[in-house]
């Protein structure tokens, strides 16, 4: 019976294209405005130096076996002593990371900065579609789709009748807000900043804590077993050079 | 470090540049990308892509990376009209850059007016105490002056913090063999062969810098045999990791056998190895010698002849 259910051409050029431009306009707008209030933030010297400690200590354990034994020793020792070892960490330090980020206002700060220019404008535009928009059937996709999508592609009309592959017009702003990030990696370059998702990720990592990742890496440094390689290779090379010779 | 097709492909690409075959923005980006030194070639072929506003305006935002990398060819040839021009340009598009900023600490390094240069690094250095170009800057003006010392100071202050840049360690093993401190070269080798050990070169140079410390140093030791089989060891992973067509290595472990031979001579028989590694090597050398240089061959022969290794 919802077969031929006609739309409007109006609905078309008034919901619809305006729909779309809108999302596109404030798409931009909201990468130009958290350009704006970007601030570079310098790096610490301390938490700079953690990460090339780690690096280096993980370049050990891997390539432990390409040095002598007594180099080795020496170098874990280095690191991992409980006196003045690079990856070890004293017990006081272990700074919570939670308490060190309301210490440090800046970094509230910033996450706010990112917080607002993510959900003001989203609220905005959705109350703007709810209020202007809500209950149009907008479109219609091409393909028939299964009830499972019906809470996908019919958000806000409540009329189980009609056919799945009626778009409404909430959805279809739902559609946009996430559909849209390859339209604007074309029209910003590569790395813009409306990317919602992995702005997200980024903040479920907020709470890393490198201690932990550096008294993780001097675990697994001290049960290296460290055998050198090297006289392995006075073999191989003579087999190579057999081969080379004959 | 330049592969060897990379190189051929350099190759190609300059010879085709310069005989009016087109290609010089592929040349560049390549130079740009292997961090090769031609800085003749930069220029050349640079710089008429400059002064043409037509193929300037093609490149779009790449102009200002041109415009940086001629700049600083220019340097390195010491035309620095050239190189005034072009940072004039980039400050004109860039007013607050630091990029540019650096750009024109090195002008006057390039200059020669090494006072006036360590003063300006050290107020970029104020606003971000921690750019890594500007730190390495500041040990290039130490080597260029000649103040070695003052070199290795910056480097291990350097070092300090960003352990895990293997060019700085690089750097600092060469200025430390250049001045035969070949027991610190031989630290910042093995940190080397720790963050890239396939690399045969570190390798060969820490069997160097190793064989050589004893050598020059404590030869004759129980210490020097130690080292000595422990360069041959290394010396042995060159040759293993290069195939064998490592010159330097085959005559290294010819020698480092000879004067373990030597040490060894009269002690106990039983802990000689039977190793034919280095009448292999000799070998090796030979074939390689008779293939390439054939004119050398009874100078070399006779040389392994009085190392004994062949007969």
């Amino acid at each position: 019976m919802a077969e031929d259910l006609v739309l409007d051409g109006a609905i078309r050029d008034w919901v619809l294209i305006p729909l779309s431009v809108v999302m596109v306009l404030i798409g931009v707008l909201r990468y130009f405005v958290s350009k704006l209030m970007r601030s570079s933030q310098l790096p610490d010297a301390k938490i700079l130096k953690e990460g090339q400690v780690i690096i280096r200590a993980r370049n050990l354990r891997a390539a432990a076996n390409f040095i002598p034994a007594k180099s080795f020793r020496a170098r874990r020792a280095y690191y991992s002593n409980e006196e003045n070892g690079l990856l070890h960490v004293p017990k006081g330090q272990t700074q919570n990371a939670q308490a060190q980020m309301f210490s440090d206002p800046n970094m509230a700060m910033d996450m706010m900065k990112k917080n607002l220019s993510m959900i003001i404008p989203q609220t905005l535009t959705f109350a703007w579609v709810n209020f202007f928009f809500s209950g149009f059937v907008a479109a219609k996709i091409p393909f028939p789709l299964t009830q499972r999508f019906r809470s996908m592609l019919q958000n806000g009309i409540d009329l189980s009748t009609v056919d799945v592959s009626y778009v409404s017009s909430r959805s279809w702003y739902f559609l946009n807000l996430f559909g849209l990030r390859g339209l604007f990696s074309l029209i910003l370059g590569e790395e813009n900043a409306t990317d919602d998702t992995a702005r997200m990720m980024q903040m479920g990592g907020f709470g890393f804590d490198p201690s932990k990742s550096l008294s993780a890496e001097k675990d697994s440094l001290d049960i290296v077993q460290h055998e050198w390689a090297l006289p392995k290779f006075e073999q191989r090379a003579e087999a190579v050079l057999k081969k080379f010779v004959s | 470090m330049v592969g060897a097709a990379e190189e051929k492909e350099l190759k190609r690409l300059e010879t085709q540049v310069e005989n009016g075959g087109g290609g010089a923005w592929d040349y560049l980006c390549l130079v740009r990308k292997l961090k090769g030194r031609c800085s003749h070639n930069v220029l050349k072929f640079g710089l008429p892509i400059l002064k043409d506003p037509n193929t300037r305006s093609k490149l779009g935002s790449d102009e200002w990376t041109l415009y940086e990398q001629v700049a600083i060819a220019a340097m390195d040839c010491q035309q620095l009209d050239v190189a005034k021009d072009c940072l004039k340009s980039l400050r004109k598009k860039f007013p607050e850059s630091t990029r540019v900023a650096r750009l024109e600490c090195m002008l006057l390094e390039a200059k020669g007016s090494w006072a006036e240069a360590e003063n300006a690094y050290a107020r970029l250095l104020e606003d971000n105490p921690l750019d890594q170009a500007i730190h390495k800057r500041k040990v290039a003006i130490a080597k260029a002056q000649g103040n070695i010392s003052s070199a290795i100071e910056c480097l291990n202050k350097y070092l300090e913090i960003f352990m895990a840049d293997h060019d700085a360690w690089r750097e600092l093993a060469d200025i430390y063999v250049s001045l035969q401190m070949y027991k610190q070269a031989a630290f910042c080798y093995e940190e080397l062969i720790l963050s890239q050990p396939t690399v045969p070169l570190y390798h060969l140079a820490y069997a160097e810098a190793s064989g050589l410390f004893i050598v020059g140093l404590v030869l004759y030791t129980l210490g020097g045999l130690e080292n000595l089989q422990m360069a041959k060891k290394y010396y042995a992973s060159t040759i293993d990791l290069t195939g064998g067509k490592n010159t330097r290595a085959l005559f290294g472990i010819c020698l480092c056998s000879v004067a373990i031979g030597q040490l060894t001579k009269g002690r106990n028989k039983d802990e000689k190895e039977a190793s034919e590694l280095p009448s292999l090597a000799a070998a090796a050398l030979m074939k390689e010698y008779k293939e390439r240089a054939p004119d050398k061959l009874p100078l070399l022969s006779s040389t392994m002849k009085s190392m004994k290794l062949i007969s």
